[in-house]
């Protein structure tokens, strides 16, 4: 017993573990889909209105209009939540089979309600479990990881906002359910084709911790025969 | 978006009920819905639920230079933002008529009432003050946001501690958290709103109004009012005409109401005072229902990473090496650097050509295609093609054999087979001709 | 030839789990399948694209069933929808989808050029889709194809309107409905239940209206032990 809590702990210790994840769905009243994703500290709120009415400028024949619109706890949203925004849309609209519904609006709101590292990662799994709150079609599931290399040369998997600012390069990956492909990536700081491909490698191996969770949330919400 | 009508039947039912005393959640007249509060991690972080409506406030704070009219005193700076998340109705980044009246409404409530001692967050005198700014993020809405506000605001005014800061001569020094203890503020007094909706000319009165039920209303009365039964800030809107009985009515319930809200958030902030002593768990991820059937939670997952270097190496290796760079640098004039000197653009010809060969120009496309095809047929022994023959840029990717998984390797290829093959249908027609 | 369909039955989907049909051989495929909500056909392969369970309903249609709020408009469906405009000769309801449905003033029984019903903007219609897809103005009618109203039209004078999730809606449609029959046995009301999620409630007494719509909406995540407990709370406090 004590050796295997000793073995648990070097396993804790090591640097590729995904903090501690939580998920709730439909908690607002208001929105067609909603999410919180906390991953450690980090928290992010995600609220989903749609396929709802469109305004005739945004209107896009033969698809769905997505708008997603990241919104910080303190103050307006800068450069840096454009830059967010624009990689959590392309995530979803390469996941969503937004087809289906054209000339109609998705519009996804990201809130911030904590930022301790990893919050692309977290803005993406919240989107995610919203989508998917919300009924929307889609073609696969997504989830984001986020990989910190530190000045060792380590891979850190869902850093927290001191193991960020420790490290030497910061990538977030979407990762898609069916074939683990790589939806997206964003980058920060340098590092070999080396380290790209291993920190890949390891946020495919996460994504399944991620999608694996995703499943068991469903199954506990469908799980009462009603 | 639009938000959803109001129907004459809604409207009709929900004045029936109120005549009544009946409420759509069968509450009395005078009582309010569930309120709940949650701290977050940070200091000056908090939840506030009423019901179904959610806000979440933060208050941050920064050095600035005082204004010169008060240059001994901080700012204190108020911003409610409806998200489009509370509401399709709600539009991010617009000045509505109603958020313009929820921040003015709080801004009285809370900075003319002078709750805060603003004296106090003076650094240097006519140089340096704090300035406190207080975001309000209504999260849902369904109704009654200014109570929401009013309470989240104080509630994370009283949470809220900004870090020490050290005057040595003219050297300001701000110590971080682990430096030196943060300061709370001082805090005055509590000022907390208490919203009453008025039906039928005045005729019937709700406290604590919910979505539906400020669709159908008359009028609004907004009492800001602190325990010591002081009132800070009345407003009435909607254009109803009060009785004096009516407002002193009121004014009573207020200050019931005040003093319970008042002794819910002492206890908020005491319990978090506590749980952050002892060193407990603390934050919205602690706060969250697990019991809900639509929440789940996980422990420390750890990721396996045994083979990751061999993966990735075996990725590296199975990539082809970029070709060779020939760089050919030219400086044609001193302080200038160039690379590509002597590549002629091609576009201007083909313009002229095109105009003479206008009635050729099917036969000749329909050739044209016939001869990507055929280059397509012998490209497809490579693993990626990519045809690109139309103005638009379409890129066509065919995958051949094995699928080509992974993304690093996709990409160099498509860079390599690219520009012998991918070339715009405009320089290939000059070389058909 | 489902089997590999059939024993998933009952159990949660996720968008992007497929189901292949590609390893049978070409003379078994002859069977149809057909694929409600939430399921799509991409070649010989069906793919999931909503979170849900599972449902088969012999011979073989499968579906999704998932717990959602927004409504997408489907022909045939019946709906309670809000009239929001009078445009020319038709009305613009409002029943929750993207797009505002349009509703032709003959669509009613017994209506003639001349003799226009009596409808009012913020009025209740129940009415049903005669065209609902993706590409077109979705269009309403109060009658059915024999030009009878069918129970459909204007209504609601008195009475309360609250919208529930479109799950909880197909299990009060479903005939012989527990949640209804346990309701039922409450106290005598009418009530009008649309596919877009929203429920009509009139019960003898504004009270009661209440009731049955506070019990409804509670109903939303309850097993039916649960609410049965609820009910028969209720029923002891109100004889």
């Amino acid at each position: 017993m004590h050796n295997a809590r000793n073995a648990m702990e070097v396993e804790s210790s090591s640097t590729c573990a995904l903090r501690e994840f939580g998920c709730e769905q439909s908690l607002l009243s208001r929105p067609d889909g909603s999410s919180s994703f906390i991953q450690g500290d980090t928290s992010v709120l995600a609220g989903v209105y749609g396929p709802a009415d469109v305004k005739v400028s945004k209107e896009i024949h033969d698809r769905a209009t997505l708008e997603v619109l990241i919104q910080p706890k303190v103050g307006m949203s800068g450069v840096r939540e454009r830059a967010q925004e624009q990689c959590v849309r392309e995530t979803c609209e390469a996941a969503l089979l937004s087809s289906l519904h054209p000339r109609s609006s998705l519009s996804l709101v990201l809130q911030i309600i904590h930022d301790d590292g990893s919050l692309l990662s977290c803005c993406l799994n919240a989107a995610c479990m919203a989508l998917m709150d919300a009924g929307l079609p889609m073609g696969c599931l997504f989830c984001g990881v986020t990989c910190a290399i530190d000045r060792d040369g380590r891979i850190v998997t869902d850093p927290t906002m001191q193991q960020e600012k420790e490290s030497r390069a910061l990538m977030t990956f979407a990762i898609d359910s069916t074939e683990r492909k790589v939806l997206m990536s964003t980058t920060k700081g340098s590092f070999s084709v080396n380290e790209l491909q291993q920190c890949i490698a390891v946020s495919q191996r996460a994504s399944e911790k991620i999608f694996q969770f995703y499943r068991d949330s469903v199954r506990r919400r469908y799980s009462k025969t009603l | 978006m639009k938000e959803t009508p109001l129907s004459n039947c809604e409207r009709q039912f929900l004045l029936k009920a109120i005549e009544e005393k009946k409420r759509l959640d069968g509450r009395q007249t005078y009582d309010y819905r569930n309120i709940k509060i949650t701290f977050g991690t940070d200091y000056g972080c908090c939840i506030v639920d009423i019901g179904k409506t959610r806000v979440l406030a933060q208050v941050s704070c920064e050095l600035v230079a005082p204004k010169d009219s008060r240059p001994t005193e901080g700012i204190l700076f108020f911003n409610l933002e409806l998200s489009s998340m509370a509401s399709p109705a709600f539009e991010s980044n617009r000045q509505s008529e109603l958020l313009v009246k929820l921040n003015r409404l709080l801004e009285r409530c809370l900075r003319n009432s002078k709750c805060i001692d603003t004296e106090s967050l003076c650094v240097v005198a006519g140089e340096k003050v704090w300035q406190i700014r207080v975001d309000i993020h209504v999260l849902n809405h369904d109704g009654n946001i200014m109570d929401a506000a009013s309470i989240a605001a104080i509630t994370a005014l009283s949470h809220f501690r900004r870090p020490d800061v050290g005057i040595q001569g003219e050297e300001v020094t701000v110590y971080a958290l682990e430096e030196r203890d943060p300061i709370p503020l001082s805090v005055y007094h509590m000022p907390i709103c208490v919203s009453f909706s008025f039906f039928q000319q005045g005729t019937y009165l709700l406290v604590d109004p919910c979505e539906r039920e400020e669709r159908v209303m008359d009028g609004l009365l907004v009492i800001a009012m602190n325990k010591h039964r002081e009132i800070c800030c009345i407003q009435s809107s909607g254009g109803i005409m009060l009785l004096k009985e009516q407002v002193l009515r009121c004014s009573k319930i207020a200050s019931v109401k005040v003093t319970e809200i008042t002794e819910l958030i002492n206890k908020a902030l005491e319990n978090d005072r506590k749980v952050r002593k002892d060193g407990g768990k603390f934050g919205f991820a602690e706060s969250m229902p697990k019991e809900r059937i639509t929440a789940l939670k996980t422990e420390v997952a750890p990721v396996e990473m045994t083979d990751i270097e061999e993966k990735a190496k075996e990725i590296i290796c199975r990539t082809e090496a970029p070709s060779e760079v020939v760089s050919s640098p030219v400086v044609c004039a001193p302080g200038t650097g160039q690379v590509g000197e002597g590549l002629q653009n091609s576009w201007g010809l083909e313009e002229v050509d095109a105009l003479e060969d206008d009635v050729g120009e099917e036969r000749e496309e329909q050739d044209m295609r016939e001869q990507l095809e055929e280059e397509s047929r012998n490209a497809e022994k490579g693993d990626v093609v990519v045809i690109s023959d139309s103005e638009e840029e379409d890129v066509v990717i065919l995958h051949e054999g094995t699928q080509v998984k992974h993304v690093k390797k996709q990409s160099v290829d498509s860079q390599q087979l690219a520009p012998s093959t991918a070339k715009r249908r405009r320089r290939r027609k000059k070389q058909v001709i | 030839m489902f089997d590999s369909f059939k024993h998933k039955v009952g159990e949660v989907v996720l968008p992007g789990d497929v189901f292949s049909f590609a390893s049978l051989a070409p003379d078994s495929r002859v069977e149809k399948l057909i694929c409600g909500p939430g399921l799509r056909r991409n070649g010989d392969e069906v793919l999931v694209c909503k979170s849900g369970v599972l449902r088969h309903k012999p011979p073989n249609l499968f579906w999704v069933d998932s717990q959602q709020r927004r409504y997408v408009p489907a022909k045939g469906e019946s709906v309670i929808g809000i009239v929001t405009t009078k445009v020319g000769d038709t009305f613009k309801v409002d029943v929750g989808g993207s797009e505002q449905a349009s509703l032709s003033y003959l669509a009613f029984e017994g209506a003639t050029k001349r003799n226009r019903p009596n409808v009012q903007v913020g009025d209740l219609v129940y009415a049903q889709f005669i065209i609902a897809n993706k590409d077109m103005e979705p269009e309403l009618v109060c009658i059915d194809s024999c030009g009878r109203a069918n129970g459909m039209g204007v209504f609601g004078t008195d009475g309360l309107l609250f919208r529930v999730s479109l799950g909880l809606v197909r299990r009060l449609l479903v005939p012989q409905s527990e949640i209804v029959k346990d309701l039922e046995r409450l106290f005598p009301f009418e009530m009008v239940v649309g596919m877009n999620g929203r429920v009509w409630v009139r019960a003898r007494t504004t009270q009661q209206t209440l009731i049955v719509a506070n019990l409804l909406e509670s109903c939303e995540n309850m097993t039916a032990e649960q609410r049965k407990a609820l009910f028969l709370r209720v029923a002891g406090g109100c004889p």
